[in-house]
């Protein structure tokens, strides 16, 4: 599994398209059959407290794209918290298990582990 | 050496600082800044209290004025969590104000990296949202910015990050 990281507009879905993978293996934001999960923050948010549980799921995926999330204010609100400190460390989660992390900085992806 | 330790929250700051710590010389101090006022503080507390058992921490809380704490023993290892909160308290709950929290926070820093021979310092990135934030909230990104680059400046090693990885910005990586 390849996990890519970026912030939101930061190139993550191009990275993809030049790895061969088209709308049609994409999945935005839900778990299904497609090759890709992306928006990973989108599925965490929707239920926190079940983000660990994703972990099997997203480990048989071919790739997963998720918006960096936690770089801002503290949120006000407790779900924004809670949603985004669980992004956070499922990611690290994903990190630790992944063949390849890339991150997405202004377009440009560097390979941060593999 | 002082190192900087930056990124999101949940990114594996905290766990990298501690593995950081634990092989830096003794005695190992952890400087706790959050003051906990609800159940959610306390949990998150707890949870980081988790991560440090049995890795030999003495822990000393310090919400304000780092600039005159005095660890119980000069050198060995010190980690410093977080920036963050303790530039918000010198903001909120500094009950003596002639010192602007920025000159405060690096300070502090100054203070405890003469104190040890390994500082580590965690901070994270507030400024990444550019949100239309109140007056007050702006404040305290500007403060906080400003203390994370004297403190980078300052540092010998500065590392950023992300998911888990880190990512050196200054000094070798190890």
């Amino acid at each position: 599994m390849i996990l890519i990281i970026g912030g939101a507009a930061s190139g993550k879905r191009t990275y993809l398209e030049s790895l061969g993978y088209g709308p049609q293996d994409m999945a935005d934001g839900v778990l299904d059959e497609k090759k890709v999960l992306y928006g990973l923050e989108k599925l965490v948010a929707a239920d926190p407290e079940r983000a660990e549980a994703l972990l099997p799921a997203l480990l048989k995926k071919e790739a997963v794209a998720c918006s960096e999330v936690g770089s801002g204010v503290i949120p006000v609100r407790y779900e924004q918290r809670r949603a985004r400190e669980a992004t956070g460390r499922l990611c690290v989660q994903l990190a630790a298990r992944a063949e390849k992390v890339v991150r997405l900085l202004a377009g440009i992806p560097t390979v941060i582990k593999g | 050496m002082l190192i900087l330790l930056t990124g999101g929250s949940a990114c594996g700051k905290s766990s990298y600082g501690e593995k950081l710590a634990v092989q830096g010389p003794k005695p190992l101090y952890y400087i706790a800044a959050m003051q906990p006022y609800d159940d959610e503080c306390l949990k998150k507390i707890a949870r980081h209290r988790e991560l440090r058992r049995d890795k030999g921490f003495e822990t000393i809380e310090r919400y304000t004025s780092v600039d005159t704490l005095q660890l119980p023993q000069k050198g060995g290892t010190a980690l410093l969590e977080c920036l963050c909160n303790l530039t918000a308290n010198e903001m909120y709950i500094q009950p003596e104000k002639p010192m602007d929290p920025v000159e405060r926070v690096v300070a502090g820093v100054e203070n405890l990296r003469q104190q040890t021979d390994t500082l580590i310092v965690i901070t994270n990135d507030v400024g990444s949202d550019n949100e239309a934030y109140s007056e007050e909230t702006r404040a305290y990104i500007r403060y906080l910015g400003e203390i994370n680059a004297q403190v980078a400046a300052m540092a010998d090693r500065v590392y950023e990050l992300v998911a888990g990885i880190p990512l050196c910005l200054k000094g070798e990586t190890v």
